[in-house]
């Protein structure tokens, strides 16, 4: 390329002008990689501590038994459980309205101001800080009834899940061409017909990723929690009494002074993030099969 | 059985004394006029299109060709700026007015896209979705009526050993074909074919070629096309249309020998378009 440009104009001034933007164009690729590094870096030395710490606690204890008092030999059991009620509980809450949504805002609203307020809080919604939403389900759910409870955990969970599932399902929508709607139309068939046999068939990879997405983003949510499901030492399966959950026992454990306590914080963080990684990996894969 | 049904609703419905077509007329427009938003697409249209014949629209690009083609089954409805005056006579009734089943409009007057469009599911269900609309059809019953489909299409022997594969591994061409057979399996009366092939390569559009060549001893078909040796090819009478006007209308013989305007021999012999 250089020398190419040098012996179409062999003048010093070009020259020189080519070895500046060489040097240039050096530079910006080193920053690029540094910067790469310190991104990988960053994620790569989480993952490794957190594997070197919670690696040895994993034990078959640890999915068999409960909670318990430091010393006691208890395990994360009723929390692992617990995590997933709340967070299957919030999906079977916030899939329906949120994809309804999606589909509304896609299909329906389009441009109309209903459809543009909504796309607008729900939008809103997706950065509201989740400590807020916890509070509010405090004092909508909890605070009324009088106690903390695994439902109430569930509530907040999918208040957060909903806005991922609504603006998935409605980018997914849209990317559907307009020729195929038409084609359905053309068939005689009438619209609510054409959207759930044809435009969310033909979407339905994107739509399950965005709700994969946000099963990963609620699954690690604390804050939450805190006011809502509130945490719970014992075994319990019951939604309408506290429930504990893998975030709220970390939170509890590692900020205690006992050294299995920790061990099981770091264990229930590496638990966490196993979940997280292998949800966004099948995601991806689907994604890929989805475009095959 | 299809032709059948056909003929007693022709026989009961009055023929267009006005004009001396010898066939009897499957759809008559009478001064449409269309508009997008405020601007005018379609200037007081007025074209017959006999029964069981192909009827070829030509003229070069914007000139409202597919715009009366979506008059037809009242496609644009699906897009609210968009508005038709005017008279279309279909089945003696005028389908522009208010309170007409546009489902079962579009059941009868079928249409194929410029782009195929295989719905995402397998190759049986492609079919069987648009049987499936307008009837209730038992399970031994829909496999007779869409392998009929697939045969009428001579799609048929390609797809038989995997019906149950999705639609979408299809090539252009097959998918095309698949399109067609999908809108002759509700049984139409009419066929809108927008530019059909103008994405496929020269054996894919000679098939569809022959194939409209088979299917008018059925269908009325209105096909539209930038092609004007498929027009030649296919169409019985043509229609020219320049800036949203009806230039002229005439058999194909003659369209293509004696034109009556000189704006159409100035199109067809590629002056212009």
């Amino acid at each position: 390329m250089n020398s190419q440009t040098a012996t179409r104009t062999p003048s010093s001034r070009s020259r020189s002008l080519a070895a500046q933007r060489k040097m240039m164009d050096r530079f910006a690729t080193v920053l690029s990689w540094c910067a790469t590094f310190l991104v990988v870096f960053v994620l790569g030395s989480i993952l490794w501590t957190l594997l070197k710490n919670g690696l040895p606690g994993l034990t078959a204890a640890l999915f068999t038994r409960s909670m318990g008092a430091p010393g006691q030999g208890g395990g994360l059991a009723n929390a692992i459980v617990g995590s997933l009620l709340q967070t299957g509980l919030a999906i079977l809450l916030g899939a329906p309205a949120g994809l309804m949504t999606g589909i509304y805002l896609a299909e329906y609203g389009s441009t109309s101001r209903l459809a543009r307020a909504v796309r607008f809080v729900s939008d809103m919604l997706l950065s509201a800080p989740s400590i807020l939403i916890g509070l509010f389900i405090y004092m909508v759910l909890v605070a009324p009834l009088g106690h903390f409870s695994g439902f109430a955990g569930a509530v907040a969970l999918a208040i957060l899940a909903m806005p991922i599932m609504v603006r998935t399902t409605e980018d997914m929508l849209r990317l559907v061409p307009v020729a195929m709607r038409e084609a359905g139309i053309a068939l005689g068939a009438p619209k609510w017909r054409v959207i759930l046999f044809i435009c969310v068939r033909a979407a339905r990879g994107g739509i399950l990723t965005g709700v994969l997405l946000a099963i990963a983003r609620v699954a690690g949510e604390t804050a939450p929690l805190l006011f809502t499901s509130l945490g719970n030492s014992e075994w319990s399966l019951d939604m309408r009494r506290p429930m504990a959950s893998l975030p709220v026992a970390i939170y509890q454990y590692a900020g205690s002074a006992y050294q299995d306590w920790m061990q099981q914080a770091w264990t229930g963080a590496l638990l966490v993030t196993l979940g997280v990684l292998i949800i966004n990996i099948v995601v991806r894969v689907g994604i890929r099969a989805g475009r095959t | 059985m299809n032709g059948q049904a056909m003929n007693s609703t022709m026989q009961a419905e009055p023929l267009d004394t006005n004009t001396a077509q010898a066939t009897p007329l499957a759809i008559q427009v009478r001064n449409l006029d269309f508009y997008y938003g405020k601007s005018r697409a379609l200037h007081g249209i007025s074209l017959d299109f006999p029964e069981r014949s192909v009827t070829g629209m030509i003229g070069p690009s914007g000139c409202g060709k597919s715009t009366l083609l979506r008059v037809l089954n009242r496609m644009y409805d699906l897009y609210p700026g968009q508005k038709a005056t005017g008279e279309v006579l279909y089945d003696g009734q005028n389908i522009l007015a208010p309170g007409v089943d546009l489902n079962q409009l579009r059941s009868r007057i079928g249409m194929v896209f410029q782009k195929p469009t295989p719905f995402p599911m397998s190759i049986y269900d492609n079919i069987a979705f648009g049987i499936r609309l307008h009837e209730r059809v038992g399970r031994s019953e829909m496999d007779g009526r869409v392998e009929d489909a697939l045969r009428r299409v001579a799609l048929w022997p390609e797809v038989k050993d995997r019906l149950q594969a999705s639609a979408t591994a299809l090539s252009g061409g097959q998918q095309q074909r698949l399109c067609i057979a999908r809108t002759i399996a509700t049984r139409p009366e009419v066929i809108l074919l927008d530019e059909p092939t103008s994405a496929l390569d020269p054996v894919s559009t000679a098939r569809i070629e022959e194939l409209l060549d088979e299917l008018k001893t059925e269908f009325t078909i209105a096909i539209v096309t930038h092609n004007m040796q498929q027009a030649a090819r296919c169409a019985d009478q043509v229609a020219f249309f320049y800036l949203g006007e009806l230039v002229e209308v005439d058999s194909t013989a003659r369209m293509f020998t004696t034109p009556r305007e000189s704006r159409t021999q100035d199109y067809i012999t590629g002056r212009f378009g």
